[in-house]
């Protein structure tokens, strides 16, 4: 490329791509979100990022009904759908979508020092309400992700808010400096600080899988895979994808499953093959409580209220 | 005698030719034994024995106890082990409810009217199974010619026990020991030990805990040897005085057999240096009073010091006949002016869990080695005491205790759930026909483990609502022993009881808010949660708030968590092959309540679920 302090932007008929010396994105305008990762030349992504609004149904949290309360985001965390979407590249604000016949204009050689997309995405919780996904792409290839979701008083309190990636193949492992263990809002004082190693993606084994491997309070992860969907790629390499903080550290879970293969399953037995990565990051977690199992909620501060809009925000490198 | 099926019916029948409790010592015939930990004194009766299961007493084969017994259909089974275990009836877990529910209709004798004696109600029980277990032994010879005892430590739920083709005895009480005296019958050779196990008895309703519902003998069978003189009972009452640095030790010795010659008692401290050496001539009872011991090394968590006491009986010629050694340690546990508990003085903070006693291959057939591990998994994480819910455990467990300096809960087998929760026919309540019952079952707790020093509580039982029974099951812990404080949570539920039942004011799972809100209010007792922080699946949140607790508030003991491990199965999927954990209503099991049997800091194979990071931090703050 002509510029190695700028990234190249490719303006497509439904897509925007964004490439730099050893990275390359693509956001499609047509599934409305981020499509393609690829760092050194490896996919990262199966499907694209979406918002999550479901966990997997804890033993406490069926037993003081807010499995039933909270139903909605089961079908708002399966189901999304991109209603508008908006394109910055550099200070340049397209007011149209430079797609269709809008792409025509431009060449080969585009080139930006940042490529911002914002994602709105209808919920489809009852009644409906909004979520964004942001992405602000710099020179390093560094992704600034930020997710947003928009209150509404008559929505029932959020089992989690965040972002959830799927990656094509299962991770051999990851690091993160954090806190040890798996950890809750209400259950991280007895955490460490300090960087882990973890082997593979467990899950932990409750009798019934259930919400589980959430990681409070992370400066930074790192995912290590050593295989693609790639039919020509045999190189068996380990390669990594680093998630850091960006002004606040975040909360994670890497398992292998959704919350709602999780949800499904009665015994751990029951759950499928474990074959991709399942990122979530999540802005706001629900405590797990503990006081009893068939009716006491989790503590008041430990809850996430659904009439106020949500922030957060994450860097992929 | 011969033995009568209708016991089973009837609630005021629940021991039979049954020896009395007594204390669990150990003997031996010499010091060379001891050091072995073997003593040629008892004879295991564990292993393969001669195994035949119905599925109702109707079924059974009644007379199998004969020598001359068809027994060709009999096949195998190990003692000790849970017959639903070994694939012969079916598993099931329930929690508060009896397993009957929705099946039989049955409701306790003389619960609903004084003359309604519900006869037949296990006796004709469709759902009684019965295993009838048959051991063929030769008595080993170091124990022939002397009186022989036969010991069940644990066998659920009602046993009757025939030796040689004659009627030994009948036993209810599924988690204290059962001794018999087979001296009668007993041969040098080919005896013939039967036993029949019913599933169900009118115990089936003083035995509703929250666990999977097994049967059978699931703990060590065993021949005792008495020797010429035999140390029957020991009751140590070691007191610490009021300057915490002296101490009193008092023993009072029951002695059978002989009487000719002598026992000499030593103490001995953990250096092997001497504090007490006395001989008396041997009688029926011997009392060591007020003997002072001027400097004592005090027992408790963090220095779980233990003191040697060696009892040697010597016949007339000066011969040792009997080696009985115990451990005992100095603590003084007592509520102060201001309903604070203190232990030696300090108070005293309870880290606590509650232990169902499993094992995911095994059930409540636990093994050795997982008491072993248990130990050492409450002492990395800090947890100083365990309520043992809720029944008596498996004799070593308090010794360990003893040794670790874990602080025990020591709770009576009773629970009576179902007859108050979602009903009105409470037992044991204040009926006269259960309250032999109960007492008896406060007595073999108290008799069997009185020595142990790791017990500060007797625990009367669990959620059985209150009534005059277990009013006088406390009254027979305060009649008894002075030394310890009594618990019992569901007098909550009777506030006319208040003064006669517990020490302590128990709740379970009562919320921080709420808990605070009794401390505030010039409490009439000292606080325990007996069971908080529930944690089922992925749970433990808000530990916090509890911990909090204690420094606010003196008169907070702390609690006991639900629960140490999970209650699951481990089986191999037959689908994928993989060995999986199950629970409740995976064995077509109905009614069953599911996963809630599984509510463990541990997962059912002892690795610690994620939230143990969180207790062992917490219980740290207060170690």
């Amino acid at each position: 490329m002509a510029y190695t302090n700028k990234m190249q932007v490719v303006y497509g008929t439904e897509s925007l791509g964004v490439h730099g010396s050893d990275f390359s994105y693509i956001f499609s305008y047509k599934f409305g979100g981020l499509i393609s990762l690829k760092k050194k030349g490896k996919e990262w992504l199966y499907r694209m990022p979406t918002p999550t609004f479901w966990r997997a149904t804890t033993d406490n949290d069926r037993g003081n009904g807010f499995n039933l309360k909270a139903a909605t985001w089961l079908g708002a965390d399966m189901f999304t759908k991109c209603k508008e979407i908006q394109v910055t590249v550099d200070d340049h604000h397209f007011t149209e979508l430079p797609s269709g016949p809008a792409s025509d204009k431009f060449s080969n050689e585009e080139t930006a020092e940042k490529v911002k997309l914002a994602f709105t995405y209808q919920v489809l919780a009852t009644p409906k309400t909004e979520a964004k996904i942001v992405y602000e792409v710099a020179t390093s290839g560094t992704i600034k992700v930020i997710g947003h979701y928009v209150g509404h008083a008559d929505l029932p309190e959020l089992p989690v808010f965040g972002i959830r990636m799927i990656m094509p193949t299962l991770a051999t492992g990851f690091d993160y400096q954090g806190l040890s263990g798996e950890t809750y809002p209400d259950r991280m004082a007895g955490a460490e600080k300090g960087e882990f190693h973890v082997v593979g993606l467990p899950v932990t084994r409750y009798l019934v899988p259930q919400e589980n491997g959430m990681h409070m309070a992370t400066e930074k992860l790192t995912i290590t895979r050593d295989d693609t969907q790639n039919n020509a790629d045999h190189d068996r390499t380990p390669f990594s994808l680093t998630v850091e903080q960006d002004q606040k550290p975040f909360n994670f879970s890497c398992l292998p499953y959704t919350a709602e293969e999780l949800e499904n399953a009665t015994h751990i037995e029951e759950l499928p093959p474990a074959r991709r990565t399942v990122l979530v990051v999540a802005g706001a977690v629900r405590g797990v409580g503990g006081i009893d199992s068939w009716g006491s909620d989790v503590e008041d501060q430990y809850h996430i209220a659904s009439d106020q809009d949500l922030e957060f925000s994450f860097l992929i490198k | 005698m011969q033995a009568d099926i209708k016991w089973l019916d009837d609630p005021e029948t629940f021991r039979v030719n049954q020896l009395p409790a007594h204390s669990d010592h150990c003997f031996y015939r010499n010091y060379r034994e001891w050091q072995d930990k073997r003593s040629s004194l008892k004879q295991s009766l564990n292993g393969q024995w001669k195994f035949k299961f119905t599925k109702n007493p109707m079924e059974r084969p009644t007379g199998f106890y004969h020598t001359n017994f068809d027994t060709n259909d009999f096949t195998q089974i190990e003692v000790p082990s849970e017959i639903e275990m070994t694939g012969f009836a079916q598993n099931n877990y329930i929690n508060d409810r009896y397993p009957w529910e929705g099946k039989i209709y049955r409701r306790p004798a003389y619960a609903l009217r004084p003359d309604d004696k519900q006869e037949g109600s296990f006796s004709q029980g469709k759902d009684n199974t019965v295993g009838c277990y048959l051991k063929h032994f030769d008595l080993d010879e170091k124990m022939h010619g002397l009186p022989i005892h036969l010991y069940f430590e644990g066998v659920e739920r009602a046993m009757y026990v025939w030796l040689n083709g004659h009627f030994v005895g009948y036993a209810e009480d599924s988690f204290t020991p059962s001794e018999f005296d087979l001296t009668p019958f007993i041969k040098d050779k080919d005896n013939l030990l039967a036993v029949e196990v019913f599933k169900h008895s009118t115990a089936s309703w003083l035995e509703d805990q929250d666990m999977f519902r097994f049967s059978g003998i699931f703990r060590n069978v065993s021949l005792l040897a008495l020797p010429e003189t035999h140390l029957e009972d020991l009751a140590l009452k070691p007191l610490v005085n009021d300057d915490f640095k002296s101490g009193i030790f008092n023993a009072t010795l029951k002695l059978t057999g002989k009487l000719a010659g002598k026992v000499r008692v030593k103490v001995q401290d953990e250096e092997g240096k001497s504090l007490l050496d006395c001989e008396y001539p041997l009688a029926k009872k011997l009392e060591l009073k007020d003997e002072e011991f001027k400097q004592i090394h005090l027992w408790d968590n963090h220095d779980p010091y233990l003191y040697q006491l060696l009892i040697e009986i010597h016949d007339e010629s000066g011969q040792l006949i009997e080696l009985i050694p115990y451990q005992f340690g100095f603590r003084r546990i007592e509520i102060d002016e201001n309903k604070v508990v203190r232990l030696n003085g300090q108070r005293l903070i309870i880290n606590g869990v509650n232990r169902h006693e499993w094992d995911a291959k095994r059930g409540r057939a636990i093994t050795m080695d997982d008491m072993k591990q248990d130990i050492q998994i409450f002492q990395a994480n800090h947890i100083n005491a365990v309520r043992t819910c809720h029944y008596s455990d498996q004799i070593p467990w308090y010794g360990m205790c003893d040794q670790a300096g874990i602080y025990m809960m020591a709770e009576n087998n009773l629970e009576t759930h179902g007859t108050w929760a979602n009903a009105d026919y409470n037992v044991p309540g204040s009926h006269q026909e259960w309250l032999a019952a109960v007492i008896d079952r406060a007595r073999t707790n108290y008799e069997t483990f009185k020595n142990h020093t790791a017990i500060l509580f007797w625990s009367l039982g669990n959620e059985s609502y209150a009534g005059e029974d277990i009013a006088q099951m406390n009254e027979f812990y305060k009649k008894h022993d002075d030394t310890r404080l009594t618990h019992y949570e569901g007098v909550c539920h009777v506030l006319e009881l208040r003064d006669r039942i517990s020490d302590l004011e128990s709740r379970m799972y009562m919320p921080p808010k709420d808990v605070e809100e009794y401390l505030k209010h010039d409490p009439a007792k000292p606080f325990v949660e007996c069971e908080y922080m529930h944690d089922m699946g992925n749970s433990d949140g808000g530990m916090g708030s509890y911990i909090e607790l204690i420094d606010k508030y003196p008169q907070y003991l702390g609690g006991f968590i639900w629960d140490y491990i999970d209650q699951a199965i481990l089986v191999k999927d037959k689908i994928t092959g993989q060995e999986v954990m199950r629970y409740g209503g995976d064995f077509d099991d109905r009614l069953a309540d599911n996963e809630f049997s599984g509510d463990g800091l541990l997962f059912a194979d002892r690795k610690p679920k994620p939230a143990m990071q969180e207790v062992r931090y917490y219980y740290g703050l207060h170690k």
